[in-house]
């Protein structure tokens, strides 16, 4: 705690990969050859993101007895001033955002002390009105880098107190009473995924974090590992714990290369204050988790094809049943969780079921974060309660369109998801009902577009990626891709035909019940969603030879072509 | 079949490859782990040969299943990269702020001239003097960014086609003066 509320200045640089691509690397640099240069009592901390990227880089200031103060868009020549301001025991106001007097770490509470009447409270920020933060407890506020700052708010606590009471069982029932569901997208129930892997009798048994975050237009995993490391070493603890597995796994992606330092860093530290390796807080646990880094395949993240992966074979699926939970890695039990769900383990053992329940939807209880990215006024990283309706993110938080412009669509979910246009922004965000839109949750992406955005365009960009990254195995998809991608070429280059239409969705249905895994299943969504809500701009591509938003090289050509 | 034709590796590369297999060696991903040391390694970041038919005999893995590998991850690349890599993303928020436009202009401006036989959503494309690559990635997560272009590992943000164009230029002196 000596840390994070020194009897002296703390000042913290936000440095996940937003703010570091914003120059906090070099703010941060600032910071400490000032206070060397200077000689100042000042503690200085890198810590992860707090999330809203739009106004990164972000600098925390802390004075003994006051308000925590986030200060935004900080540039190294504001440094010297924020210093001498500091120093005279004064806030740079000019910078100030937002300033937090408390804070709920779920697993402790943290004082940073009152004042600063002028000074909006964080929840008072549009951004942030509405926010709950479970899975980005720590984010931006504790040193990824720094275990003992995540032990002082309480990090490791939930990880003891469950080896201490020894009753796995009664656990696992917790998290079933807390209606915890898969965070990637599926939405399975994890405690029964974990007492499946519980009750499994072999002689060893594997648990897998995916963070093999492929979505292009998502990156909540990215924060949440780059910020609060520990958090995840922690869920998979306790999980390796209460089913007996004898291995963790994370498989991270290698285009993140900040969160796989963390990580490995996060690892190291861990085995030094004997939290993972053997005999873990003297307990006689014995957990090893191991870090892959994957090497660019989108269609990794579907759960048996990490599997392939990890074995050491191209990344292809393998039909299910036998679920991985019977037979999964190198023929050995093994279940695989998001990120984020694991994020969510610690605060439910430590809060119980009955909390977790409160917030969010009956079916769905807790949060979720989402990157609310695309043509919206402000981007960034948002956790709210599941059931939040859509115009909430996309008018509340999101403050509207950039530059006043009318917003026209969410896209939800990823490649596959879809396009939910205005008119359903009432929709809550929860499994079920984004999947009655023929879109899904998914992992989290929330991409905002407006006028300038061509619909045909979108399903077309997202046809081309999952096209090429189709592993070729099963033909529904090799070959019900390429096609769909032809065709909706020619109607962007304008020598689509009003039959294109029709056979868009006949294909599209063979793919979605013919393919073998999630990703061909889920592909022809873009098409599908936008064929039933913006059926006009295909029509408009076809028999006008136009673009109404003029994104697309539409030029009329002749029925031949 | 590993012909006979190829190179043997050097020395100090056999002892390299031995000290990464035996570091990774039977642990869950640990080909993928191994060939990417292995191409980290190279000077030009690419997997020659006689690297794939090291690997296949010392890790006891047929170099059919190998080279299967390597073609299937984006990651890997059996030709020598340029002296500076630029990598556009093409994540969905890039994709709305425009980023296919930049790398279509990226692309012409380094000589390919012909879109339409390589527009393909994964590209790695070498230019002949050996001075650049141009690849895409599937997306950084750096949407907040918003469209982003990595130049040799460091990332910017908010491009458009006059900053692409200065750091090009910016790239091109660097490059004359080594």
């Amino acid at each position: 705690m000596a840390k994070l509320l020194p009897f002296r200045p703390r000042i913290a640089v936000g440095m996940g990969t937003c703010g570091t691509g914003n120059g906090s690397e070099g703010v941060y640099h600032a910071f400490a050859d000032a206070i060397d240069k200077r000689g100042l009592d000042i503690h200085l901390a890198r810590v992860g993101c707090f999330g809203f990227c739009a106004q990164e880089p972000l600098v925390n200031v802390w004075l003994p007895g006051r308000p925590l103060v986030i200060l935004h868009r900080v540039q190294s020549q504001h440094v010297d001033e924020i210093l001498d301001d500091v120093m005279m025991g004064n806030i740079p106001t000019a910078l100030a955002l937002c300033k937090i007097e408390e804070w709920d770490h779920i697993t402790a509470q943290v004082k940073y002390g009152t004042g600063y009447a002028n000074i909006p409270s964080w929840r008072d920020i549009p951004f942030f009105k509405g926010q709950k933060k479970i899975v980005l407890r720590n984010c931006g506020l504790i040193n990824p880098d720094d275990v003992e700052e995540y032990i002082a708010v309480g990090g490791y606590q939930s990880l003891y107190n469950v080896l201490i009471d020894n009753r796995p069982d009664v656990v696992i029932e917790q998290i079933k009473a807390a209606k915890l569901r898969g965070r990637g997208g599926a939405g399975f129930s994890t405690g029964q995924k974990w007492d499946f892997l519980r009750k499994a009798v072999a002689e060893k048994k594997f648990i897998i974090c995916n963070a093999d975050e492929g979505d292009p237009g998502a990156y909540m995993n990215r924060n949440e590992i780059e910020s609060d490391p520990h958090s995840l070493l922690e869920g998979m603890l306790i999980a390796g714990f209460l089913t007996g597995a004898t291995m963790g796994i994370i498989y991270v992606r290698a285009e993140y290369p900040l969160a796989v330092h963390r990580l490995e860093r996060a690892i190291e530290q861990a085995k030094e204050y004997g939290l993972l390796g053997e005999d873990i807080l003297g307990r006689g646990f014995n957990f090893n988790i191991e870090l892959v880094e994957g090497a660019g395949a989108f269609v990794c993240g579907e759960e048996t094809a990490l599997i392939n992966s990890l074995e050491g074979f191209a990344g292809r699926p393998r039909p299910r049943p036998p679920f991985p939970a019977q037979k999964g890695l190198w023929g050995f039990p093994t279940n695989i969780n998001n990120v984020e769900t694991w994020y969510n383990v610690a605060p439910i053992i430590a809060r119980g079921p009955a909390w977790f329940t409160e917030t969010g939807s009956a079916k769905s209880p807790g949060t979720k974060v989402f990157s609310l990215v695309g043509k919206v006024h402000n981007t960034g990283l948002v956790e709210m309660p599941l059931g939040t309706p859509l115009k909430t993110f996309v008018y509340d938080i999101g403050e509207g369109g950039v530059g006043g412009r009318a917003i026209k669509s969410v896209q939800t979910g990823g490649p596959s998801g879809g396009c939910i246009p205005h008119e359903m922004f009432d929709t809550p965000v929860d499994y079920e009902s984004l999947a009655q839109l023929g879109s899904i949750m998914g992992s989290g992406g929330m991409v905002v577009m407006d006028e300038d955005n061509c619909m045909v365009d979108v399903a077309r960009y997202f046809i081309e990626f999952t096209n090429s990254e189709s592993c070729g195995k099963c033909v529904p998809c090799r070959v019900g891709l390429d096609k769909s991608l032809r065709i909706l070429n020619r109607i962007t280059s304008g020598a689509g035909r009003m039959q294109h239409m029709e056979t868009l969705e006949e294909l599209s249905r063979y793919i979605r019940d013919s393919s073998l895994c999630g990703l061909g299943q889920s592909a022809p969504n873009p098409v599908v969603s936008t064929l039933k809500s913006f059926a006009e701009e295909y029509r408009a591509h076809i028999e006008d030879h136009k673009c109404p938003a003029g994104v697309c090289g539409v030029q009329p050509v002749g029925e031949t072509a | 079949m590993i012909t006979l034709t190829s190179l043997p590796l050097a020395e100090a590369d056999q002892e390299f490859l031995d000290k990464v297999i035996a570091q990774r060696g039977g642990r869950p991903g640990a080909l993928l782990g191994i060939l990417g040391k292995a191409q980290d390694h190279q000077p030009r970041k690419f997997l020659p040969r006689e690297t794939l038919e090291y690997i296949a005999a010392k890790t006891d893995t047929p170099l059919a299943r190998i080279f299967s590998v390597v073609t299937f991850y984006a990651l890997f690349n059996l030709e020598p990269q340029g002296k500076n890599t630029i990598c556009i993303c093409r994540g969905t928020a890039c994709h709305t702020r425009g980023s296919r436009e930049l790398l279509e202009s990226l692309m012409f401006k380094l000589g390919f001239h012909d879109p339409d036989d390589e527009m393909a959503d994964k590209i790695s494309l070498n230019t002949n003097d050996g001075k650049y690559t141009i690849r895409t990635v599937a997306c950084f997560g750096q949407c907040a960014l918003a469209p982003v272009v990595e130049v040799n590992h460091e990332v910017y943000g908010h491009m458009n086609e006059q900053t692409l164009q200065r750091e090009l230029e910016h790239l091109g002196r660097e490059t004359a003066k080594k």
